[in-house]
């Protein structure tokens, strides 16, 4: 017997304003608890009468025309389930099961068919992972018999039994698999199902990155891969390196015996599909990656990029089976809330970039950033005996394609668990993870961390035993139900579980700890030195692979390119002229109200205007660390550059984090556009008196679907990075490639998303006293433009003019300092007057103005002598002055009312976030 | 409006060591900040999880003080705070009331705000009944901004200075100290309350954002009345050092606006027990 309780506000907190005539509630289904017992947990638990009332067993809207429930669909996770559980069983009562959902009520005159609408307006209804409960579920239980393994017959395949085999699920090529054919029959036996899928997984382009590691002919001349240019590059520049290339995140040294790490990761594909659960689970993989670094770090920083589609885009030009922008920009934006907030990592910096042509396939790239003692901070290797604990959620069928139940083996419940569902995130079981793992690595309990993410056991069991073997017995993994076959336990990807190797000895200290922490932590595997991997269920041998051939045996992709592009951007100054796209001037402005008229749609337009709306939602304070928070000013509302945290809350000591991608350049111009991308970055992070010197790299790459033109265009977005390592001497540590940005509709219609390289720099500085904001300080200071203003960016002047900006922050005679990025050199005066409630009186060309170069600064000082002292030996100009009068005034073109500007800068954002 | 800093308060009264329980259960996650403020004000600040409390590994005996910090207990699933309250209630209840009778000072700072008041010990230190609520933001979803607090004259044993305005950071989703009209007159008769919302004038407000959540009374914070229960929503432990403000390179800070409240809860231990 299932007990039903409803819970309903009955004051306080205002309604939706959107419906007017609706009303909701809260559904709490409890199995297993007698109805006195329900009584008991409404009263106690579910319900606070000081503002709601609650009803057992019997409806709570009433009078509504109709009332619709929306629930998660049976098997996926819901988080608030194990908390019910939990609280159920402190006040003495037991349950099998538990869910919650949430009712809505329409009252008045409305029909079905009107509900539905309001539904799908509204977004109420996340299809995906969400159903309309249409009666009452019997149980809440969902089981099954384990699924057996199956023997593929792969020996006797002909070429098209082996493609049609991957094309199914392997998505393996057909030379690879006919190297697995070739092995099999070495060998003399046929894989089991599990075999199959681990070598899929494990020679994946996810996770072997082929062709980053491929041979590239570009017009007929062989070149090095990518992974190897940009590794040789970087280890040129190794001075603060602790670890690049090998580990989850990238590390380097820090102060004190400490080491920062960085890792940032796109979660591209789920997120186009389910915005919220992807966004939540794309921050909570990173997060694991930076906390499985070495022995463990503790996660301190968060940055967001997302690269979307116009909110405005009209409907009949989103692709058939894509989500409209403005729910996805809502749905990811919360997710990050959700995801962020609660699992205490502050969301300290990010950026949106719009571009049509994201409509199809947005990007989602988290980025996340810790500290770890520095003796602990290189990737651990087991050791023969070593023990692999896996820790935190339970293992279920989430993140396997394909996977189908077969009904014979399922009660009717499980017949609608959702296979390939999308996960919504449990940000305190992550947490409490990572509470767990810093306890046990302070005891040195821990030898090795791996995140269990793509791939699941077979990635992470498999990597770790790569070079000596290991033994897995997979009838001990935790599972969420039961009814999985062996190969899906082996490849799930279900979030929040992380797997520990120890030595034998400190197993049982590492289980207390779990256990104070309320982690669930199970021996599953260990290290043998077979060389073998081996995997069990209960007696069965359902894996039986060599490492050598697992990890070996791939053969390298030679791969063609042809660099067939024109350079299309000429050296001149490129102007917004729409939001996401660039235009030179249509015509030269005529007069004042032409002028203000083109600022204004600059400010206006989608990468530009004020995202505070959005900031104020994210917790950026959380840790005590922030040393400078993204708004700034009198008002608090002008922007600034980076975040710097300060992760040791006793030390001066700074963490400085900046981004920088240009997607509409990138596509005109992939050389271009990734060395603006690659400037705009540590411009972004020496504005705000980071040392350049002093700093790393992560590149990551959102690349359509290399063909040989895009093959060759991202060979030309390798060598900018070379050459950016090369000017400014530092490395990239860590990074990404995600190489599948291409949309292909079933009507042959194809949409390359715009090729991204997104440059994020992380790096220290001694003194977070030493640092600046963006808001203007004095009236009748000295503004200055410093850096010179070229699209095609001088690497031989930049790093002069980094350097110049760097001494003269850390000596305290620059008040102000804010680069120059998209919107130009006017977006930013205008960006340093908001934060100062103050004006500007400049001297500048509209071609001066408007200019998107980046590597340029505009700086607040005392007077001109300063600045001549200061800046002396780099190029620079003198703009004008602060004025007290809240005006923009630009010589003898226009004067701008700012808070005016203002309003037409905050208005886009407000509107979409209220 | 000027902000009058808190700056003119006693200096330390002795080197009694003064033990602060900082309370942990899954999901804190502003316990960092929280045991560094206790620390750099001269307090010995200990990170005790729930389940040490409850297994009896560690008691509440060792402590002068309990603080209950910020973050999502246990997901702040069915509504913030309230599944950590039940526990405390439900295992706690006797060690709590046992560490009140003897003088201990309990702080609950956000989600530890919204535990004491769904344990009922705020405002009117009834365990195991509630009197008020923190309900959902107005706004209808979560808040991080700086706002600014009047300190009233309360019941407040600790915090006795009037009128005192400083900055302080908002960071959550239910806020809303709401109840009947007839509970808020109590709260207000007894003198319950130590901090209100105000605007630039220094006037207690319902408008938001200065109100970042539209609470009643614009009350922001609250003593039981034996003046040594306290929980606010606003993160006092997020401003004792000059660089967490967000305009510390354009204000002249001469001392961070949170930390008179650990000064003075560690003075007042000090001369009290």
């Amino acid at each position: 017997m299932i007990q039903v309780i409803r819970v309903k506000n009955i004051v306080g907190p205002k309604r939706d304003k959107k419906v007017t005539k609706a009303e909701s509630a809260k559904v709490y289904r409890l199995e297993g608890a007698s109805e006195k017992q329900a009584k008991i947990l409404a009263e106690k638990v579910f319900c606070e009468n000081i503002y709601q009332a609650y009803t057992l067993n019997s409806p709570i809207i009433k009078g509504a025309r109709e009332v619709i429930e929306i629930a998660y669909k049976p098997g996926v996770m819901n988080p608030e389930v194990s908390s019910i559980k939990k609280v159920a069983a402190d006040l003495g009562i037991k349950l099998i099961a538990a869910d919650s959902s949430r009712e809505y009520g329409f009252f008045g005159d409305v029909t079905k068919t009107e509900v539905e609408q309001i539904v799908n307006k509204l977004h109420l209804l996340n299809h995906m992972v969400e159903h309309i409960v249409k009666r009452e579920p019997k149980t809440l239980v969902i089981k099954g018999l384990p699924g057996k393994t199956n023997i593929i017959k792969i020996r006797e395949m002909n070429e098209t039994k082996l493609s049609e085999l991957s094309k199914d699920k392997l998505f393996l090529n057909l030379e690879e698999m006919k190297v697995i054919q070739n092995y099999f029959q070495k060998i003399k036996r046929d894989p089991t199902d599990l075999e199959l899928e681990t070598l899929a997984q494990t020679w994946s382009e996810h996770c072997a990155h082929k062709i980053f590691k491929a041979k590239v002919i570009l017009d007929g001349k062989e070149k090095e891969p990518f992974f190897t240019r940009l590794k040789k590059e970087a280890l040129k520049h190794s001075k603060f390196i602790v670890s690049a290339f090998v580990d989850n995140a990238g590390v380097m040294d820090f102060y004190d015996g400490w080491a920062i790490n960085g890792k940032a990761e796109t979660h591209n594909a789920p997120s186009a599909i389910e915005p919220y659960g992807g966004a939540m689970t794309g921050s909570g993989g990173v997060f694991r990656d930076v906390v499985a670094t070495g022995q463990g770090a503790k996660a301190v920083a968060s940055t967001d990029i997302f690269c979307l589609a116009p909110p405005d885009l009209p409907k009949e030009k989103l692709p058939e089976g894509t989500l409209p922008p403005d729910y996805i920009l809502k749905r990811v934006v919360a997710a990050v809330r959700d995801y962020g907030n609660r699992i205490g990592i502050p969301t300290n910096n990010g950026s949106f970039h719009f571009h049509g042509d994201f409509r199809a396939k947005p990007i989602v790239l988290v980025g996340a950033y810790g500290i770890l003692p520095k003796k602990k901070a290189k990737k651990g290797q087991p050791k023969i005996g070593d023990l692999a604990v896996v820790i935190g959620g339970r293992t279920g069928r989430d993140g396997i394609h394909g996977a189908t139940f077969s009904s014979a083996e399922m009660t009717e419940r499980t017949t609608k668990v959702n296979a390939t569902a999308v996960q919504i995130g449990n940000a305190i079981e992550e947490k409490r993870v990572f509470d767990a793992i810093l306890e046990a690595r302070d005891k040195n309990l821990i030898r090795a961390l791996q995140d269990l993410g793509a791939g699941g056991f077979s990635s992470a069991i498999g990597e770790m035993g790569a070079k000596i073997g290991v033994t897995v017995h997979l009838e001990k993994a935790p599972l969420k139900y039961t009814g999985l076959a062996p190969w899906e336990i082996w490849v799930s990807e279900s979030q929040e579980r992380m797997l520990v190797v120890l030595q034998p000895k400190n197993l049982s200290q590492f289980l207390k700890i779990c256990k104070k922490y309320n982690v669930e932590a199970t021996e599953i595997a260990k290290f043998d030195g077979s060389k073998k991997l081996q995997v069990y269920f209960g007696k069965e041998k359902v894996g039986d692979l060599e490492m050598k051939f697992l990890y070996d045996g791939l053969p390298q992709r030679v791969l063609q390119a042809k660099r067939n592009f024109q350079f299309p951007i000429s050296n001149v100054p490129i102007h917004r002229e729409e939001s996401s796209a660039y235009f030179q001037f249509p015509k030269e402005p005529k007069n004042e109200k032409e002028w203000i008229a083109i600022l204004e749609k600059v400010l206006a337009s989608g990468n530009i205007n004020s995202k505070e709306p959005i900031l104020r939602m994210y917790d950026h304070t959380v840790q005590g660390t922030n040393a400078l928070s993204p708004f700034t000013g009198v008002g608090m509302d002008g922007p600034n550059d980076a975040a710097i945290v300060k992760p040791l809350l006793d030390k001066p000591y700074g963490l400085v984090i900046s981004h920088g991608l240009n997607p509409a350049l990138t596509k005109l111009d992939p050389y271009w556009g990734s060395i603006w991308s690659a400037t705009e970055a540590i411009s972004n992070y020496v504005a705000v008196g980071g040392d350049y010197k002093e700093a790393c790299l992560i590149n990551n790459y959102i690349w359509p679907f290399p063909d040989e033109e895009w093959l060759g265009k991202l060979d030309a977005s390798v060598t900018a990075v070379c050459d950016f390592m090369k000017a400014l001497k530092i490395p990239v540590i860590s990074g990404k490639d995600s190489l599948s940005a291409t949309y292909r509709g079933s009507n042959g219609f194809i949409l390359h998303s715009p090729p991204t390289l997104c440059i994020s720099v992380f790096g220290k500085i001694p003194d977070v006293m030493k640092t600046t904001s963006s808001d203007f300080k004095k009236i009748g200071s000295t503004i200055v433009l410093v850096g010179k203003q070229d699209l095609k960016v001088d690497l031989k002047i930049l790093p002069k003019v980094l350097d110049k900006i760097h001494k003269a922050i850390i000596s305290g005679n620059v008040l102000v300092c804010h680069d120059v990025s998209e919107g130009g050199l006017v977006t930013s005066v205008f960006e340093m007057c908001i934060g100062g409630n103050c004006g500007a009186e400049i001297k500048a060309s509209g071609d001066e103005l408007f200019a998107e170069t980046a590597g340029c600064f505009v700086v607040e000082v005392e007077d001109e002598s300063i600045a001549k002292k200061l800046f002396k030996g780099a190029p620079f100009k003198i703009l004008g002055k602060t004025i007290e009068e809240e005006k923009l005034k630009v010589g003898g073109l226009f004067t701008a009312d700012i808070k005016k500007l203002q309003q037409v800068w905050q208005k886009p954002m407000k509107e979409i976030f209220g | 409006m000027k902000t009058i800093i808190p700056s003119l308060r006693s200096g330390l009264v002795s080197s009694k060591e003064i033990n602060v329980c900082i309370l942990q259960s899954d999901g804190t996650n502003c316990d960092v900040e929280l045991f560094y403020a206790f620390k750099k004000f001269g307090g010995n600040p200990q990170y005790v999880h729930v389940n040490e409390l409850r297994s009896k590994d560690k008691t509440l005996k060792d402590f002068q003080i309990l603080a209950l910090p910020g973050g999502f207990s246990y997901g702040d699933d069915i509504a913030s705070g309230k599944i950590l309250a039940i526990e405390l209630i439900s295992f706690l209840k006797q060690e709590i009331e046992r560490f009140g009778n003897k003088g201990g000072l309990v702080i609950g700072i956000c989600n530890g705000f919204q535990t004491l008041v769904r344990t009922g010990l705020l405002p009117f230190g009834n365990l195991g009944k509630m009197d008020v609520t923190l309900a959902p933001n107005d706004s209808g979803h979560f808040e991080c901004r700086w706002i600014k607090l009047k300190l009233e004259l309360s019941k407040c044993a600790f915090l006795k200075v009037n009128s005192e305005i400083g900055y302080f950071s908002v960071n959550h989703g239910e806020g809303k100290f709401f109840s009947s009209p007839e509970v808020i007159k109590k709260v207000e008769d007894r003198n319950l309350v130590v901090f209100r919302y105000v605007d630039d004038q220094g006037k207690s407000t319902q408008v938001y954002p200065d109100n970042p959540n539209g609470s009643l009374n614009a009350i922001a914070g609250v003593t039981d009345p034996t003046g040594r229960i306290f929980g606010m929503m606003p993160h006092p432990e997020k401003f004792v050092d000059i660089t967490q403000y967000p305009n510390w390179r354009r204000e002249k800070i001469i001392k961070p606006h949170g930390a008179f409240i650990f000064e003075d809860m560690i003075n007042y231990v000090r001369e009290n027990l």
